[in-house]
């Protein structure tokens, strides 16, 4: 973290990034290949004629070089998931291998089963489409729903996919880390926990617990992790700042 | 004027100002004439620039690039989940290639077939089920890793500023991800397929105005038969390989222009 920050706002990301030198000793590339001699220093010769005339006509050309700051994908990313990539396929084998999918009674439309469900990653859009309690009787329609409850759980999922979509356009600035950004990540734990109670929700036939409890822990529950969140973010913020404080007065004891 | 090609940079200019002996000019040339048709500059300079890399220092990592004080070295296996379910989806690909020589949804009628094609792909099939276990389990797996990489990038706000678009796009594909799923486990047509396309089609009817017309078009009707088997059949080995690969390396081109989002 640098000390010589002096903008109001919580920098919790260690100051400017600036690029660190490299050591005095290490000779540079162009040196070391600056002693060379013979046919190798002949070839190097050539290569640095060719580069400045690439580089000619490069700035001949209309070809413009884009600024943006970010870490480039190759080969920082790249290499490092390459090297992973294996383990990975391996590991989806393993899997494969030990633990084999189940086919089940063949379909048969005359047999309802006593448990109907979708795969594991469609229960939280299966726990929106159970919602119809919340769907509010209307006084000026005279108690009457103004859509269908099923309707209604449609139309829930688009809400909460249309509300991820929007995040970047609510969002903006360059706070990067949750620290950074209490609310935000306040937010997406929210979400993460309202994510699994729908889940929850949408398999309460084996839930052993009250069915109504368990419609109210999955509005609840989202909301008292929000609120843990943020306030838990919000100490690790005041945490950064009092580490800045200390450093500084360190630096410069007040009078 | 001369049909031969006016060489532009000098090269034997520059050969003669240099004083040379034979076998330096020997070298020079046979460089010279390989170069303009190789392009070996290009090549060694890649070559050249990863010995150096590999052998005098590592490249500083982004932390002591930075100067970031090691703060954030927990976050570095979350960026590998994009790569991860681009992996996945591949492993995915060629398995269901595999799968799509012996799977068939029934021509007419009898939508039983598709799932006598499933019992014979895992009972009777040389490493069948092993086949069918591998694109179950690297679907299951794409999905979680998705599902994992959006929440990555939502906590280091990698969707900000200049990234709307590749949010947006990612949202596309998670939910272009999870149909895949959907259509992927009605084609076996078992008891799960079956019901799971039960709430699919009173799900379309639901919607207001258009409901009808979608469930005409996703489902081929009101109620589960032959014609659903075989529109999620083109819909799952069709259609969405096609739109779901195309968008992927769209997603992949923006990342790769814009840079990685780690956070500063």
């Amino acid at each position: 973290m640098s000390d010589h920050e002096t903008s109001d706002d919580t920098r919790t990301d260690g100051g400017s990034p600036g690029i660190v030198a490299p050591d005095d000793e290490t000779p540079t590339w162009r040196e070391r290949k600056e002693r060379t001699t013979g046919l190798s220093r002949l070839t190097y010769e050539y290569f640095e004629r060719a580069r400045r005339e690439d580089q000619d006509l490069r700035t001949e050309s209309d070809y413009v070089e884009r600024d943006v700051l970010a870490f480039p994908t190759w080969p920082h990313e790249t290499v490092r998931n390459l090297s992973i990539a294996a383990f990975f396929t391996g590991m989806i084998f393993f899997l494969s291998a030990t633990m084999p999918p189940h086919i089940g009674a063949p379909a048969n439309p005359s047999s309802t089963p006593a448990i109907i469900l979708p795969d594991w990653y469609l229960y939280w859009s299966f726990g929106l489409l159970k919602l119809g309690p919340l769907n509010p009787d209307l006084a000026i329609l005279g108690g009457q729903k103004l859509t269908a409850d099923r309707t209604y759980g449609v139309l829930a999922n688009v809400v909460v996919v249309g509300f991820i979509a929007i995040v970047p356009f609510l969002n903006k600035g360059s706070a990067r880390r949750p620290v950074e950004q209490p609310f935000w990540s306040a937010v997406g734990v929210g979400g993460v926990v309202f994510a699994f109670t729908i889940s929850l929700l949408a398999v309460k036939n084996l839930m052993p617990m009250n069915v109504h409890l368990l419609f109210d822990l999955t509005f609840l529950l989202p909301i008292v992790a929000t609120t843990v969140t943020y306030a838990v973010l919000k100490t690790m913020r005041e945490g950064y700042m009092y580490d800045l404080n200390r450093r500084y007065y360190r630096l410069r004891p007040p009078k | 004027m001369s049909l031969e090609k006016k060489d532009d940079m000098d090269h034997k200019g520059w050969m003669k100002r240099k004083e040379l002996t034979p076998v330096e000019t020997t070298f020079l040339t046979a460089l010279i004439w390989m170069d303009k048709r190789l392009r070996i500059v290009d090549y060694l300079e890649l070559l050249e620039d990863l010995y150096y890399k590999v052998n005098m220092q590592m490249p500083k990592s982004h932390t002591e690039q930075y100067d970031l004080d090691n703060k954030f070295w927990y976050w570095y296996p979350l960026y590998a989940l994009g790569s991860f379910s681009t992996l996945a989806y591949i492993v995915a690909a060629v398995s269901g290639a595999l799968l799509g020589f012996y799977y068939a949804p029934a021509q007419t009628g009898d939508p039983s077939t598709a799932y006598n094609s499933i019992t014979f792909i895992m009972t009777d099939l040389q490493f069948g089920f092993m086949l069918r276990s591998i694109h179950r389990w690297s679907a299951q797996v794409m999905v979680a890793a998705v599902f994992l990489h959006m929440l990555r990038v939502y906590f280091t706000g990698a969707y900000k500023e200049p990234r709307e678009l590749n949010w947006l796009l990612g949202i596309v594909l998670i939910s272009l991800t999870m149909v895949f799923g959907y259509t992927g486990y009605l084609l076996p047509w078992d008891q799960l397929a079956f019901w799971a396309g039960q709430i699919g089609v009173e799900m379309s009817l639901s919607i207001p105005l258009a409901g009808e017309w979608i469930a005409q078009l996703l489902f081929g009707g009101f109620t589960l038969s032959q014609a659903t088997l075989q529109r999620m059949y083109i819909i799952h080995v069709f259609l969405l390989p096609f739109v779901v690969t195309t968008l992927i390396a769209i997603h992949i081109g923006i990342v790769w222009v814009q840079g990685i989002a780690e956070p500063h």
